[in-house]
């Protein structure tokens, strides 16, 4: 008990600092959900209220309502398409990142060092003749747009490729000795001890997914195909000037699942994006 | 790689064919099927678009035409005289500079003060991640509340300290900051967990050293975590300035596509409005490349600017 109260005695600098960086962050995100639970009026007021005086959920009831408004629809768009692609992810990337860290073929070398020259060129150069691709295949304003262009993620194959690296030899050859084949070992040795980084990388796959807006922009077109930020930034072109609250339960609604499954698997979301070094922008 | 590979395993046990392959061709076998669906993505969706892009600039292709006359090196020519390009190309570079360098600081500033021993750590990381988990759809909507000249809380607060309303989205001085500050809000959860990894890694002798040395806070961290930092600083700014470079979201929503007038268009902006509105397939192919050229460049420089400087 002296200790800790040394401590706050000792790094009052610290907690300041601390409490400034809280009250930024959440303030945002405070006035966001008060402000949704709002009537129109209230909102357009001088000087702004920071909580209603009256709670309504009339805004949340309005955005689920809306005639060019699907929230539900996106969000499961969105869900499935994430889903999808994380998928699409794994089982592509998985097999070649063991190839490349345990396996000896004639290029691999080679192979290994045009990928990590790819990696700096921006994905920007693809969009176009992906776009074409994607219009004459009729794959345009459909979920395989949205899930295989971007399954051949070389970033994945990279942090795999290492993660399996760091496994003893000697366990695979213990399978070995029992008989295991090549997709044996990969499966029941190699998988197994990569949880961690698999999931990890699944979870910042399906983030950076979830949250992407241009391709999904320019590939999908109909109100039906759209995801939750495109969906998102339509209201906000429609809606803008007149239903504020609405469009603020918009935003409340579709960051929710996100903040849900954050406080779920928060410790390995954090742990996460030291060991892959992905989950920022 | 080559530590694992030239560790020879024992021979598996051989598949029931009917002609016998040496240990050999059937690695090299086994290898080319596990990467036989990679390659055929990567050759499809990468390496072909790749080409296709690089073409395709030397062609005048517009969607709706059925002909797609051969133009040389035209549209790069054009792209060069079209000064809005090069406004976008200012506003990116400004918005850039801002963003990494706020996410930067104030990460850096998060991440010593959550590791040092102060209650609720564990707490403060969760929290100054929340942000970074929301689509610039939702952030985007948030901040264009907030920054709403007439009702607008930011305004509201400043107006505490005496300041008036600010046009922060309506003024063409103002609005690429506005956008970079909503972003500095959105994204330095990211650097700040960098940081923390890249502080832990920090010996606890060196600093109990420089302490019996009689050395102050601020010597401490300028003359011990930043050089030490740095590798971890190189990681966070070169990633940083990759990322922000491609901002398109904040634009496209914040500022309904780059406004006021064009005043905070950004590259991708500037390519999204050639390919996807005026339909100009050929010469957004050439902006595309020109973007790619221009990242490759800014990533050669800075690693060449930091990483000189490591020697001490």
């Amino acid at each position: 008990m002296n200790l800790r109260k040394s401590s706050l005695f000792r790094y009052w600098g610290v907690y300041v600092l601390l409490a400034v960086l809280s009250a930024v962050v959440l303030f945002p995100l405070i006035i966001t959900v008060s402000q949704s639970l709002m009537t129109n009026q209230e909102v357009n007021r001088w000087p702004p209220q920071v909580f209603p005086n009256q709670p309504t959920i009339e805004s949340y009831q309005l955005v689920l309502t809306q005639q060019d408004v699907r929230l539900d629809m996106w969000l499961r768009n969105s869900l499935f398409a994430a889903a999808g692609y994380t998928l699409a992810v794994l089982v592509i990337c998985t097999p070649a990142a063991y190839a490349f860290a345990r396996l000896r073929f004639p290029g691999n070398k080679l192979l290994f060092a045009i990928l990590l020259v790819t990696i700096m060129i921006p994905g920007q150069v693809t969009l176009i003749p992906n776009y074409m691709l994607m219009r004459d295949l009729r794959w345009l304003d459909s979920f395989n747009a949205l899930i295989f262009p971007g399954a051949a993620n070389v970033f994945g194959v990279f942090l795999l490729r290492q993660f399996f690296m760091q496994i003893p030899v000697e366990l695979e050859e213990a399978a070995v000795l029992d008989g295991a084949s090549y997709f044996g070992r990969f499966w029941h040795v190699i998988l197994p001890l990569s949880t961690n980084a698999l999931t990890a990388l699944a979870i910042f796959v399906f983030l950076g997914h979830y949250n992407d807006l241009f391709w999904p922009i320019i590939v999908t077109s109909s109100l039906e195909t759209r995801t939750l930020p495109v969906g998102l930034s339509i209201i906000q072109s429609s809606y803008a000037g007149q239903y504020r609250p609405m469009i603020l339960a918009g935003v409340v609604l579709s960051t929710l699942p996100i903040l849900i499954v954050y406080a779920i698997f928060q410790r390995r979301i954090i742990q996460g994006v030291t060991l892959t070094g992905m989950g920022g922008r | 790689m080559a530590e694992n590979t030239g560790q020879r395993l024992t021979e598996p046990r051989r598949f029931a064919l009917p002609f016998k392959l040496n240990l050999r061709t059937r690695e090299a076998l086994a290898a080319y099927l596990f990467l036989t669906p990679f390659l055929i993505f990567f050759a499809i969706f990468f390496v072909r678009a790749a080409f296709s892009s690089f073409e395709l600039s030397f062609y005048d292709w517009r969607l709706l035409r059925p002909n797609r006359p051969y133009v040389g090196l035209d549209n790069y020519v054009d792209l060069f005289n079209d000064p809005i390009w090069w406004d976008s190309v200012r506003n990116t570079i400004y918005f850039a500079a801002l963003t990494v360098f706020g996410t930067t600081s104030i990460g850096l500033l998060a991440a010593v003060a959550v590791t040092r021993p102060v209650r609720g750590q564990g707490f403060f990381r969760i929290l100054f991640y929340v942000p970074q988990l929301m689509s610039v759809g939702a952030m985007g909507l948030i901040w264009n509340w907030l920054l709403s000249t007439q009702f607008g809380v930011i305004n509201y607060l400043l107006s505490f300290i005496g300041i008036r309303p600010i046009n922060w989205l309506g003024d063409p001085n103002l609005v690429i900051p506005a956008l970079s500050m909503s972003t500095i809000w959105w994204s330095f959860g990211f650097p700040m967990l960098i940081f923390i990894a890249g502080l832990q890694s920090i010996p606890e002798h060196l600093y109990e050293a420089a302490r019996i040395d009689g050395a102050n806070a601020r010597q401490i961290f300028f003359r011990i975590t930043i050089p030490l930092l740095r590798p971890t600083i190189l990681f966070v700014t070169v990633t940083g300035v990759i990322s922000h470079f491609q901002v398109f979201g904040q634009p496209y929503i914040i500022t309904a596509g780059g406004g006021p007038g064009r005043s905070s268009w950004t590259v991708i902006i500037y390519l999204y409005q050639q390919a996807w509105v005026a339909f100009r397939m050929g010469y957004g192919a050439a902006v595309a490349v020109a973007i790619a050229m221009i990242m490759a460049v800014i990533t050669v420089f800075q690693f060449l600017l930091i990483s000189r400087r490591v020697d001490y």
